[in-house]
């Protein structure tokens, strides 16, 4: 198992560093000067010459990145333009709230997503089934920012109005109380909902033509049995996976869904960043969600490997 | 020698293509679902090629006198902020999705497909280079991407839609490695190879229309995910100009209004929404058509 | 079934929760106001938003303060007085102290505007200091006395030791560095800071031990509510007491609300358009009278602002000292059409208007709406837009760097309140790019006009020599003279005291609320 772990580290590394590199490089797609971009256009010329030392646009391009990536991991990432506030500061404020929102986001989608997916399974070709295989469809079909505007309306509008109550029934935007939280989980959560039932169910479905299925049933186990003990267990090792991959997608759709609601993670840092051209958040932003994503992700392989064992040494 | 090469030349040139298209609508147009996502699709080509004479009125006329007015007799699904035909936008709004989708999708076809053709059938360094770089393209999570490219390049209309095309390149490479992997194997590429044909002509003639049918299949799925790309970089500022009538731009402008106009934002989510279900319900039902057995990567 | 039940059960209790649980009563003792963005940081002297300013001048103090009315009024200064053409004695008061014990002295005083004044420290509003490109010498006389010195006759400084910018900090905390008073924050003020939590909210408590009258209130809290809607919603349930900014279109929803005034003040930025008058078509004068008389202002301020703006009857607005009103372009095709023939303009002549998108309210639609109401005239306008940061370098260039903007959109705000700020940097030849006078515009009567009005100290003949100049200005009509904003503030109607400034700062010190 260690020796899997080893591996599959050290295959995360190049992409680590690829993606790093990519991100590093891109302040170059700037029109104009790269430490302009990184200064601010306010900035003293003093600053501006001291942006340009650290990033020694004189030398090769790989000692460039060599000198980005050693500062990033001492925890240097520039200054916001805008506050002047160090980026990893910035960032350390905020990321929390976004793991926040995505675990509680991960959790609902998935009990939901798990619970329709295998409701489905054991009722193929059902109502239920093709109806909330099309529901599911259109969860993922919908714009997620669209999504957080119509619950906005809802909820702030139309349910007082119906009602007749004094103000909104959650908060619109913002943050501070759990009741701030419903509408961008349920923002969030919908589009991997939907995506969580439809892989379940095709995965239940698989598991639920196996002979040992059959055998269980022929042995007169009872049917709640069957499907969880038997069914979803086996099946859980894809929903796990996918599980994992939903986790990164959500620190994705959580840019969008903090723009709409307002909430105060990386992800609407990011955006405000990129309105006000404060090109070292937008550069530290992405880069801190994406090394997560991969970590994310190789996590999800150990774990995937860990519960099928066939992994390790394929 | 030449007799005996022409003869099997022709035999591998029999026109195979026609009559399997032919068996592909017909099973297509069995499924329920997939004529649903079909209809969709084709409303969608039709109101984006004749949106300029099939709009009720110049999307671009501001009437202000209307601003914000809810639908209405003569103009059915309302006014936007400037007093502009929402109707109108949302048409002129499809062509605009459509170009996106169809450029973007193209990036990603042209030059991911030849990359994972040559990644699958020669194999060694290349392969390791080429997957090397779908790895770390693929280490973004989904628009993050395309959002950090469009933010440094400046926001645009053409930078939206190459950032997109960037981002669906991975996924065909991947896709279209792993069928050229499959289809490597087969016995006829090894006939072929005996019979003295060079790589080129076993790429284009053996491997290529043999990948084609997942591609067909992705490239529909992939103009959903590119039309909703599109509405998401519209709607953080990213995409077009703001007068131009794109779907996520009209979602941006009009959530100031949300609660006093909230027909501003409701069209241009919904158009967006049937419009990607549609292509979805399309792409899977041509998947489930072309090749059961297809795995999703 | 019985966990169907069960969960049935979970999802009523929880609905009702819902309904029953109304929005969180604000308490009398705490006055929450909802803004639209964050602070920067808690810098005085380094921030440059409103906003920003809002919050931290109720903890810093800058040496006089700016009534909304434009009239100078002592605050930790007592008094000031020119001791000689260039040079003005500041007597401060004495006794007052920064939170942390430091005593306020010139010496205090000294060390804030060396700092901002040091362009290692960039501080954005250093030139409020800076006269003829030199910067102004401060020199203590004694523990509460300084005199400040500047290269030629400068009769606004008084006026700029109004602004927010120039608020005192803690010498002790201004030594510590940039870093340190990024994130801390040591004033005279009204109140202290208690807590900022990035984008979510800055709250500030009574300062116990303040020289000045104690504010009734305790608490204030400065929320972050980005979305417009939101504001009006939160205002609406009363979960807020203040929203900034309302959209104009909400105006008529929140004046029908019994529990809501709506505070209607006018705000010191006037949004315009420049012609370069060194390009075609608006080379000529008559093609930019033309453009002023085919643009319907009034009915740009009715419909898109519900009358939320000031048709603009100067180059600048009716609250800065020096204003004079001038006789508005009114709508009147017909002149245009007249204008333009005779200037040679051809039906159909295409010319390209820039407008920054997102910076000011509603700035794509207005220049959408002038493309509209040229087109009448004959005129094709091309809008094209640009992000902020290069909007203007590029709007503003030198001609030599091959310049060939036609007309292009921008705002200009004037937070000292003298016209001095308004207008020089926008019309004296001097200031043409990579200055502020986009549209190089040059007339010598106008710059002498200006010139003496900066250096006069006698109000009376500033603002003649102000009057002349500006009715020369809209004669020749360097600009399409567009309209100047007002600022539409929601406010409960159990609160009162609470002031709007034209400068976009809000004073919640004097706010009482029942």
């Amino acid at each position: 198992m260690t020796q899997f772990i080893i591996r599959r580290l050290l295959l995360a590394l190049p992409t680590l560093i690829g993606a790093s590199f990519l991100v590093f490089w891109s302040i170059r797609l700037v029109p104009g000067d790269p430490a302009l971009a990184l200064a601010g256009e306010l900035a003293t010329p003093e600053y501006i010459a001291q942006v340009r030392e650290k990033l020694g646009l004189d030398q090769p391009i790989l000692i460039q990145y060599a000198n980005y990536i050693g500062n990033v991991l001492q925890g240097d990432m520039g200054r916001s333009v805008r506050s002047g506030i160090p980026v990893l500061e910035e960032i350390q404020i905020r990321l929390p709230r976004t793991l926040l929102l995505a675990s509680i986001s991960l959790i609902v989608s998935s009990v939901f997503g798990i619970a329709i997916g295998v409701t489905s399974a054991t009722k193929p070709n059902s109502w239920f089934d093709g109806g909330s295989m099309i529901f599911a469809l259109l969860g993922v079909s919908m714009p997620i920012f669209w999504l957080g505007l119509m619950l906005m309306i809802f909820f702030s509008v139309l349910l007082p109005q119906w009602f007749g109550l004094p103000g909104p029934v959650l908060p619109p935007t913002g943050s501070g109380t759990w009741q701030h939280l419903v509408m961008p989980v349920i923002a969030l959560a919908a589009n991997s909902m939907a995506l969580q039932a439809r892989m379940t169910r095709a995965c239940m479905l698989e598991v639920l033509q196996q002979d040992y299925i059959r055998t269980a049933r022929a042995k007169g186990q009872q049917e709640r049995l069957v499907i969880y003990r038997h069914g979803l267990r086996n099946a859980l090792l894809p929903i796990v996976t996918v599980l994992g991959l939903q986790f990164g997608t959500l620190l994705g759709g959580a840019v969008l869904t903090e723009t709409v609601f307002a909430w105060p993670g990386i992800g609407r840092l990011l955006v405000d960043a990129i309105a006000f051209r404060d090109y070292p958040i937008v550069q530290g932003a992405v880069l801190v969600i994406a090394t997560g994503f991969v970590l994310t992700n190789l996590f999800v392989d150990i774990l995937y490997a860990y519960l099928d064992p066939r992994i390790r040494y394929a | 020698m030449a007799t005996l090469t022409r003869t099997t030349k022709k035999l591998y040139d029999r026109p195979v293509q026609r009559s399997r298209t032919y068996t592909w609508l017909k099973r297509l147009l069995r499924k329920p679902t997939a004529i649903v996502g079909l209809l969709i699709v084709l409303a969608f080509l039709v109101i984006a090629l004749t949106a300029p004479w099939i709009s009720p009125h110049n999307y671009d006329l501001a009437d202000f006198t209307n601003a914000r007015r809810g639908p209405s007799a003569v103009y059915p699904l309302g006014n936007d902020e400037l007093g502009r035909d929402m109707l109108s936008r949302l048409f002129h709004g499809a062509r605009i999705s459509l170009t996106l989708g169809l450029t973007s999708v193209a990036i990603g076809l042209l030059i991911g497909v030849p990359l994972g053709i040559l990644s699958g059938y020669f194999g060694g360094t290349l392969n390791l280079l080429i997957m090397s770089a779908v790895d770390i393209m693929l280490a973004f999570p989904s628009i993050l991407l395309a959002i950090m490219l469009v933010a440094f390049l400046g926001p645009s209309l053409q930078n939206a839609m190459l950032a997109i095309g960037i981002l669906s390149i991975p996924v065909y490479t991947r896709l279209v490695r792993s069928s050229t992997l499959t289809t490597k194997e087969e016995l006829f590429i090894e006939a072929a190879r005996a019979l003295g044909a060079s790589h080129l002509t076993i790429l284009w003639r053996h491997i290529l229309p043999n990948v084609l049918a997942p591609v067909i299949v992705q490239s529909t799925l992939q103009m959903a995910v590119a039309i909703q790309a599109a509405a998401a970089l519209g709607f953080l500022g990213l995409g077009a100009p703001p007068d131009v009538p794109e779907w996520g731009n009209m979602l941006q402008k009009g959530r100031t209004y949300i609660f006093s106009a909230p027909h501003i934002v409701l069209y241009p989510g919904l158009a967006t929404m049937l419009v990607v279900f549609g292509f979805s319900l399309l792409g899977d039902g041509l998947r489930d058509v072309l090749d059961p057995r297809l795995n999703r990567d | 079934m019985k966990q169907r039940t069960f969960a049935l059960l979970i999802v009523t209790v929880l609905l009702a929760s819902f309904l029953v649980m109304g929005p969180a009563a604000a308490q009398s003792d705490t006055l929450t106001i909802a803004s639209g963005t964050d602070i920067e940081n808690l810098n005085i002297h380094i921030v440059t938003s409103s906003p920003s300013f809002s919050v931290l001048e109720h903890i810093y103090e800058p040496l006089f303060s700016m009534s909304p009315e434009g009239e100078l009024e002592p605050l930790l200064a007592e008094s000031i007085e020119a001791t000689s053409d260039t040079t003005y004695r500041i007597t401060l008061k004495e006794g007052i102290s920064f939170t942390d014990g430091t005593p306020l002295n010139a010496e205090a005083v000294k060390a804030n505007l060396d700092w901002v004044l040091d362009e290692a420290n960039g501080a954005p509003f250093r030139f409020l200091l800076v006269v003829n490109g030199e910067p102004a010498e401060v020199a203590v006389v004694d523990e509460y006395t300084l005199e400040i010195t500047t290269a030629a006759p400068f009769a606004p400084l008084p006026a700029h030791l109004s602004h927010g910018a120039l608020g005192i900090i803690s010498p002790a905390l201004l030594e510590q560095g940039a870093d340190a008073m990024a994130s801390n924050a040591v004033g005279t003020g009204p109140y202290v800071l208690e807590s900022w939590s990035r984008a979510e909210e800055v709250v500030l408590k009574r300062n116990p031990d303040y020289w000045g009258e104690a504010p009734a209130i305790e608490t204030l809290v400065f929320k972050v509510v980005q979305e417009d809607g939101a504001r009006i919603v939160e205002i609406e349930a009363g979960t807020v007491d203040v929203a900034v900014r309302v959209p104009p279109a909400e105006i008529p929803r929140l004046e029908a609300n019994p529990n809501i005034d709506v505070v209607v003040t006018p705000g010191l930025r006037t949004i315009y358009v420049f012609f370069n008058v060194n390009n075609e078509p608006f080379d000529d004068v008559r093609v930019r009278q033309a453009v002023n008389y085919a643009v319907d202002t009034q009915a740009i301020v009715d419909n898109l602002f519900e009358g939320a703006a000031l048709v603009s009857t100067a180059p600048f607005a009716p609250p800065i000292f020096g204003y004079a009103e001038q006789q508005p372009y009114e709508r009147d095709v017909e002149r245009a059409r007249q204008l333009l023939a005779e200037a040679g303009v051809e039906e159909g002549t295409t010319v390209v208007l820039y407008h920054p998108t997102g910076r000011y309210v509603q700035d794509a639609l207005v220049a959408d709406a002038i493309r509209a109401q040229l087109a009448e005239v004959g005129l094709n306008v091309e809008l094209r837009t640009l992000e902020w940061t290069q909007y203007v370098p590029h709007v503003r260039r030198p001609m030599e760097e091959g310049n060939d903007v036609q007309f292009a959109m921008l705002g200009w705000s004037t937070p000292t309140m003298d016209a001095d700020y308004a207008l020089f940097a926008l019309f004296h030849s001097s200031e043409v790019p990579p200055g502020f006078n986009g549209s190089f515009y040059s007339n010598p009567e106008v710059d002498r006009l200006l010139e003496e009005a900066r250096s006069t100290l006698d109000p009376e003949a500033r603002k003649a020599a102000y009057s002349e100049a500006i009715s020369i200005i809209w004669e020749e009509a360097p600009w399409l003279f567009l309209y100047s904003e007002i600022q539409v503030t929601a406010i409960r109607n159990n609160v009162s005291g609470f002031i709007v400034h034209p400068d976009e700062s809000l004073i919640a010190t004097f706010a009482e609320k029942n």
